[in-house]
């Protein structure tokens, strides 16, 4: 039943769409003599790291987004990433999306994608729009929430008045429970294919609810019935997860400035069935495994003044709290993280960033880093 | 879990609904508003808006129909705010 309501949402939305003012035009798109309705966009990013532990450069991310728009309603969007923070330069697909346009307000897509699990991954979290040099805590490797999935899913706004009702679900191979001895009860958020007969169900509905577009309020969720390996005895264990976002700016005249405020919560509960083996390979044993994480950001950009060096600075603070379950091998007391940073504009999607990070579990650290948006 | 599927549904199905009687319509104050204006109020929800005139025509239909996917733009939106950047370049 659980699997069934997408594709009755589904359904209904096909039915909206059969109403709906189409405007969206079947003709091939009209372009430019010689354009191939193709272009290349994405970001860069190195850092340089600073601690009593380490001083060095750290990790050089290329990130390339492929955007291919076949006709008005055909649509194609793939990001390859290139990292070296394993100590060699690694090739991933991070996505590789097919869409295609119902009508104004239905998309249908299917690939790997980035869900809309929260706010923070797929959106905030790129390289040119996060202020800082990291992640929050609990949000970035070693953290929880969905992060790449690979399934068929719909997407839309829906205005109505003056309010815009945004929504996405989806139906996704889903996360696989880890039961190696150092990462018991975490999970693969990024897996490139299914582990067992499940499919987790997810969804996000966000509500912008002001006239001026500048505040985007978020609920998500996404299950998953079985996440371990097929024939094992981990296979039913269950995963839930929940997340809720904000997304508020606002211009303030008197600062002549332009005031960001971004936050999210992500909460998720494991199968109380779960049993792991120890490290002496005999013994078993199994924990209350319900993380949370969740993180408040604030930046400050003197956007409306006159001079050019101060409009282009923008001062931001982060704190950010991951509540990992005490009696995991990944577990243990809450980290929270206190980040303050420094940043100057250098276009609207390139940056220079300097952070400053005081971290429970971490020694302090400095980060530099300089982001090219292309 | 089950709790929170019924609600999102239920939710939907409002949502849908209502959409069915009365068709999603905008207020008077936004169906008026500017490409200029919604350029300014939907880029800068997440980031910093790009300028008229960095891009050509074909590449702004192309990061349009992108923008609405990665971030739930209405298509009439996206219509609006890349009429607007083209007008740059023309």
């Amino acid at each position: 039943m659980r699997q069934i309501i997408p594709a009755i949402v589904l359904l209904l939305l096909s039915c909206v769409s059969a109403q709906a003012q189409d405007s969206v035009n079947v003709a091939v798109a009209k372009a430019s003599p010689g354009s191939n309705k193709f272009a290349v966009y994405g970001n860069a990013e190195a850092s340089y790291i600073s601690n009593s532990a380490a001083k060095g450069f750290g990790e050089i991310n290329f990130k390339p987004i492929f955007l291919w728009r076949i006709s008005p309603r055909l649509f194609i969007e793939a990001e390859m990433e290139i990292e070296t923070g394993g100590g060699s330069a690694d090739l991933g697909l991070e996505y590789a999306n097919m869409c295609y346009t119902v009508n104004p307000y239905l998309t249908l897509h299917a690939g790997r994608f980035l869900p809309k699990f929260g706010a923070y991954r797929g959106r905030l979290a790129e390289g040119f729009i996060n202020r800082f040099s990291s992640n929050p805590t609990g949000f970035g490797d070693g953290g929880i929430g969905a992060s790449v999935e690979t399934g068929v899913g719909a997407l839309g706004a829906l205005p109505f008045g003056d309010i815009k009702i945004l929504y996405d679900c989806y139906v996704v191979n889903g996360p696989h429970l880890l039961t190696d001895t150092l990462n018991a009860g975490q999970f693969d958020y990024e897996a490139y294919t299914a582990n067992n007969n499940s499919l987790a169900v997810g969804g996000r509905i966000a509500i912008v609810p002001l006239a001026a577009s500048n505040l985007e309020l978020g609920f998500s969720f996404q299950h998953k019935a079985k996440t371990g390996d097929a024939g094992t005895e981990n296979e039913n264990v269950s995963l839930d997860m929940q997340a809720v976002d904000l997304n508020w700016y606002q211009n303030i005249s008197a600062l002549q400035s332009t005031l960001r405020i971004t936050g999210e919560l992500r909460h998720q509960k494991t199968g109380a069935n779960a049993a792991y083996l120890a490290a002496d390979g005999v013994t078993k044993y199994l924990f209350a495994n319900s993380p949370r994480a969740w993180y408040l950001s604030g930046s400050l950009r003197p956007a409306l003044v006159d001079n050019t060096f101060f409009r282009n600075l923008e001062f931001a603070y982060r704190y950010s709290n991951y509540k990992r379950p005490v009696n995991a091998p990944w577990g243990g007391a809450a980290v929270t993280s206190n980040e303050f940073a420094v940043d100057y504009w250098l276009h609207w999607n390139s940056l220079i960033k300097l952070a400053y990070q005081s971290k429970s579990d971490e020694p302090k650290t400095f980060y530099a880093s300089v982001v090219f948006g292309f | 879990m089950k709790k929170i599927l019924i609600i999102f549904a239920v939710f939907s199905i409002v949502i849908l609904a209502t959409s069915l009687l009365t068709g999603c319509y905008v207020s008077a104050k936004v169906a008026n508003k500017s490409g200029a204006q919604l350029w300014g109020e939907n880029c800068n929800r997440c980031h910093n808006a790009p300028a008229p005139g960095e891009l050509n025509n074909d590449n702004w239909d192309i990061v349009g129909t992108h923008m609405q996917i990665r971030a739930n733009l209405t298509k009439t939106d996206v219509e609006k705010i890349t009429d607007f950047l083209k007008s740059a370049n023309n």
